[in-house]
């Protein structure tokens, strides 16, 4: 049976028939908005669980820019469009590694969220990057070092490590297009981050 | 027919698809609208109590969204992850702040950066904020609070009190 408003009421029996009301709703035109309302509302109670699944398990996010290239966006100059990837936000802020691609909101501008690759976790000394006033840095407890793999990025060089309180997901596999569709293999960079004892 | 008991008896996967949208709207109000919080610890001492203050939160603010200097915030300690607190705003970017106490050793200012904000708590010797950790970045801001209370006596409009922006105009000098 399909479900209505009418399931959450009684019948209305103690209403009288010939009331002012009833006749209003047992217009048929009035009828037909009830029944479109009932469809609005099962529409919107979805919306929640939309939003709750990109909170906190998964997004597909839209990569601008070419700080990550050439792992995203590659074909920046020769093809308009822009990588798909999907985002894993489940537990995002914990058991990270170097090597992995997060997503974070910029600590320059709160409305405006960024990918960049972890370089250097809590307790790490980096050797930083021209922008960075200072050689060399240790990363404090909580915080990560993140830059980007291309040239044009504004990452930890500018300014400074960030708070894993900013993270809001790891980036796992690029879905569209589908010719580079596949699991982002982090893993390999982190092998060839270069150590020193 | 037509209860709306009769509607879920019988039917688990009506139940269980109606407590997931129940939980993720109270997710989106929890997040994005208004949540409920307890504070605890001397940092805000004269502001809030050691212990026993419930505190209501504007998560419309979240993310430093029109924040202004005085507004007590609820943030995401970026020293201590997993853990939140509740400071006051004093410095919004561009606003020049000191960087330690008043009459401490030092009297260094310091310009907070774009996109950043400064918090202090108001029991300045007993809270950990921005003198330690530095300019927080707004992104971890979680929300306003704007109220504060008890749940003593029985009539709940009497329980809790809006908290105003602190910030006052100093006549001293």
């Amino acid at each position: 049976m399909r479900p209505t408003w009418a399931h959450f009421a009684k019948k209305p029996s103690f209403l009288p028939t010939k009331s002012k009301w009833f006749q209003f709703r047992s217009n048929p035109r009035v009828r037909g908005l009830g029944q479109f309302g009932w469809y609005a509302f099962v529409f919107a109670s979805w919306l929640p669980v939309v939003v709750m699944a990109n909170d906190n398990f998964f997004e597909i996010t839209r990569i601008n820019g070419s700080s990550m290239y050439p792992l995203f966006n590659p074909d920046k100059d020769r093809s308009l469009t822009l990588d798909r990837v999907w985002t894993w936000k489940y537990n995002a802020q914990n058991k990270l590694a170097r090597g992995m691609v997060v997503i974070f909101w910029s600590p320059f501008n709160p409305e405006g969220s960024v990918v960049k690759r972890v370089v250097g976790l809590p307790g790490d000394v980096i050797r930083t990057k021209p922008p960075y006033p200072v050689a060399t840095v240790q990363v404090p407890p909580g915080h990560v070092w993140v830059e980007g793999d291309g040239d044009a990025t504004q990452d930890s060089n500018t300014y400074g490590p960030i708070a894993t309180g900013l993270i809001v997901g790891k980036v796992t596999h690029i879905v569209w297009p589908p010719h580079r569709f596949g699991r982002v293999k982090w893993e390999e960079y982190a092998k060839k981050l270069k150590y020193s004892s | 027919m037509g209860h709306w008991a009769s509607y879920f008896a019988g039917h688990p996967f009506r139940v269980f698809v109606h407590c997931g949208q129940t939980l993720a709207l109270a997710h989106y109000i929890f997040n994005y609208q208004y949540s409920v919080g307890w504070g605890y610890g001397p940092s805000m001492l004269p502001t809030f109590l050691v212990d026993g203050d419930i505190l209501i939160f504007d998560k419309h603010h979240r993310r430093g969204r029109d924040v202004q200097v005085g507004d007590c915030v609820s943030y995401h300690i970026p020293v201590s992850p997993d853990e939140d607190g509740v400071k006051r705003v004093i410095g919004m970017p561009g606003d020049y702040v000191l960087m330690n106490s008043p009459g401490a050793t030092s009297d260094r200012m310091l310009q907070v950066p774009k996109g950043h904000c400064y918090l202090v708590g108001d029991n300045l010797p007993w809270s950990r904020d921005s003198r330690d950790f530095g300019p927080l970045p707004l992104a971890l801001i979680k929300g306003k609070a704007i109220a504060k209370g008890q749940m003593v006596g029985w009539n709940p409009w009497k329980w809790f009190e809006p908290l105003p922006n602190g910030l006052t105009s100093d006549d001293s000098s």
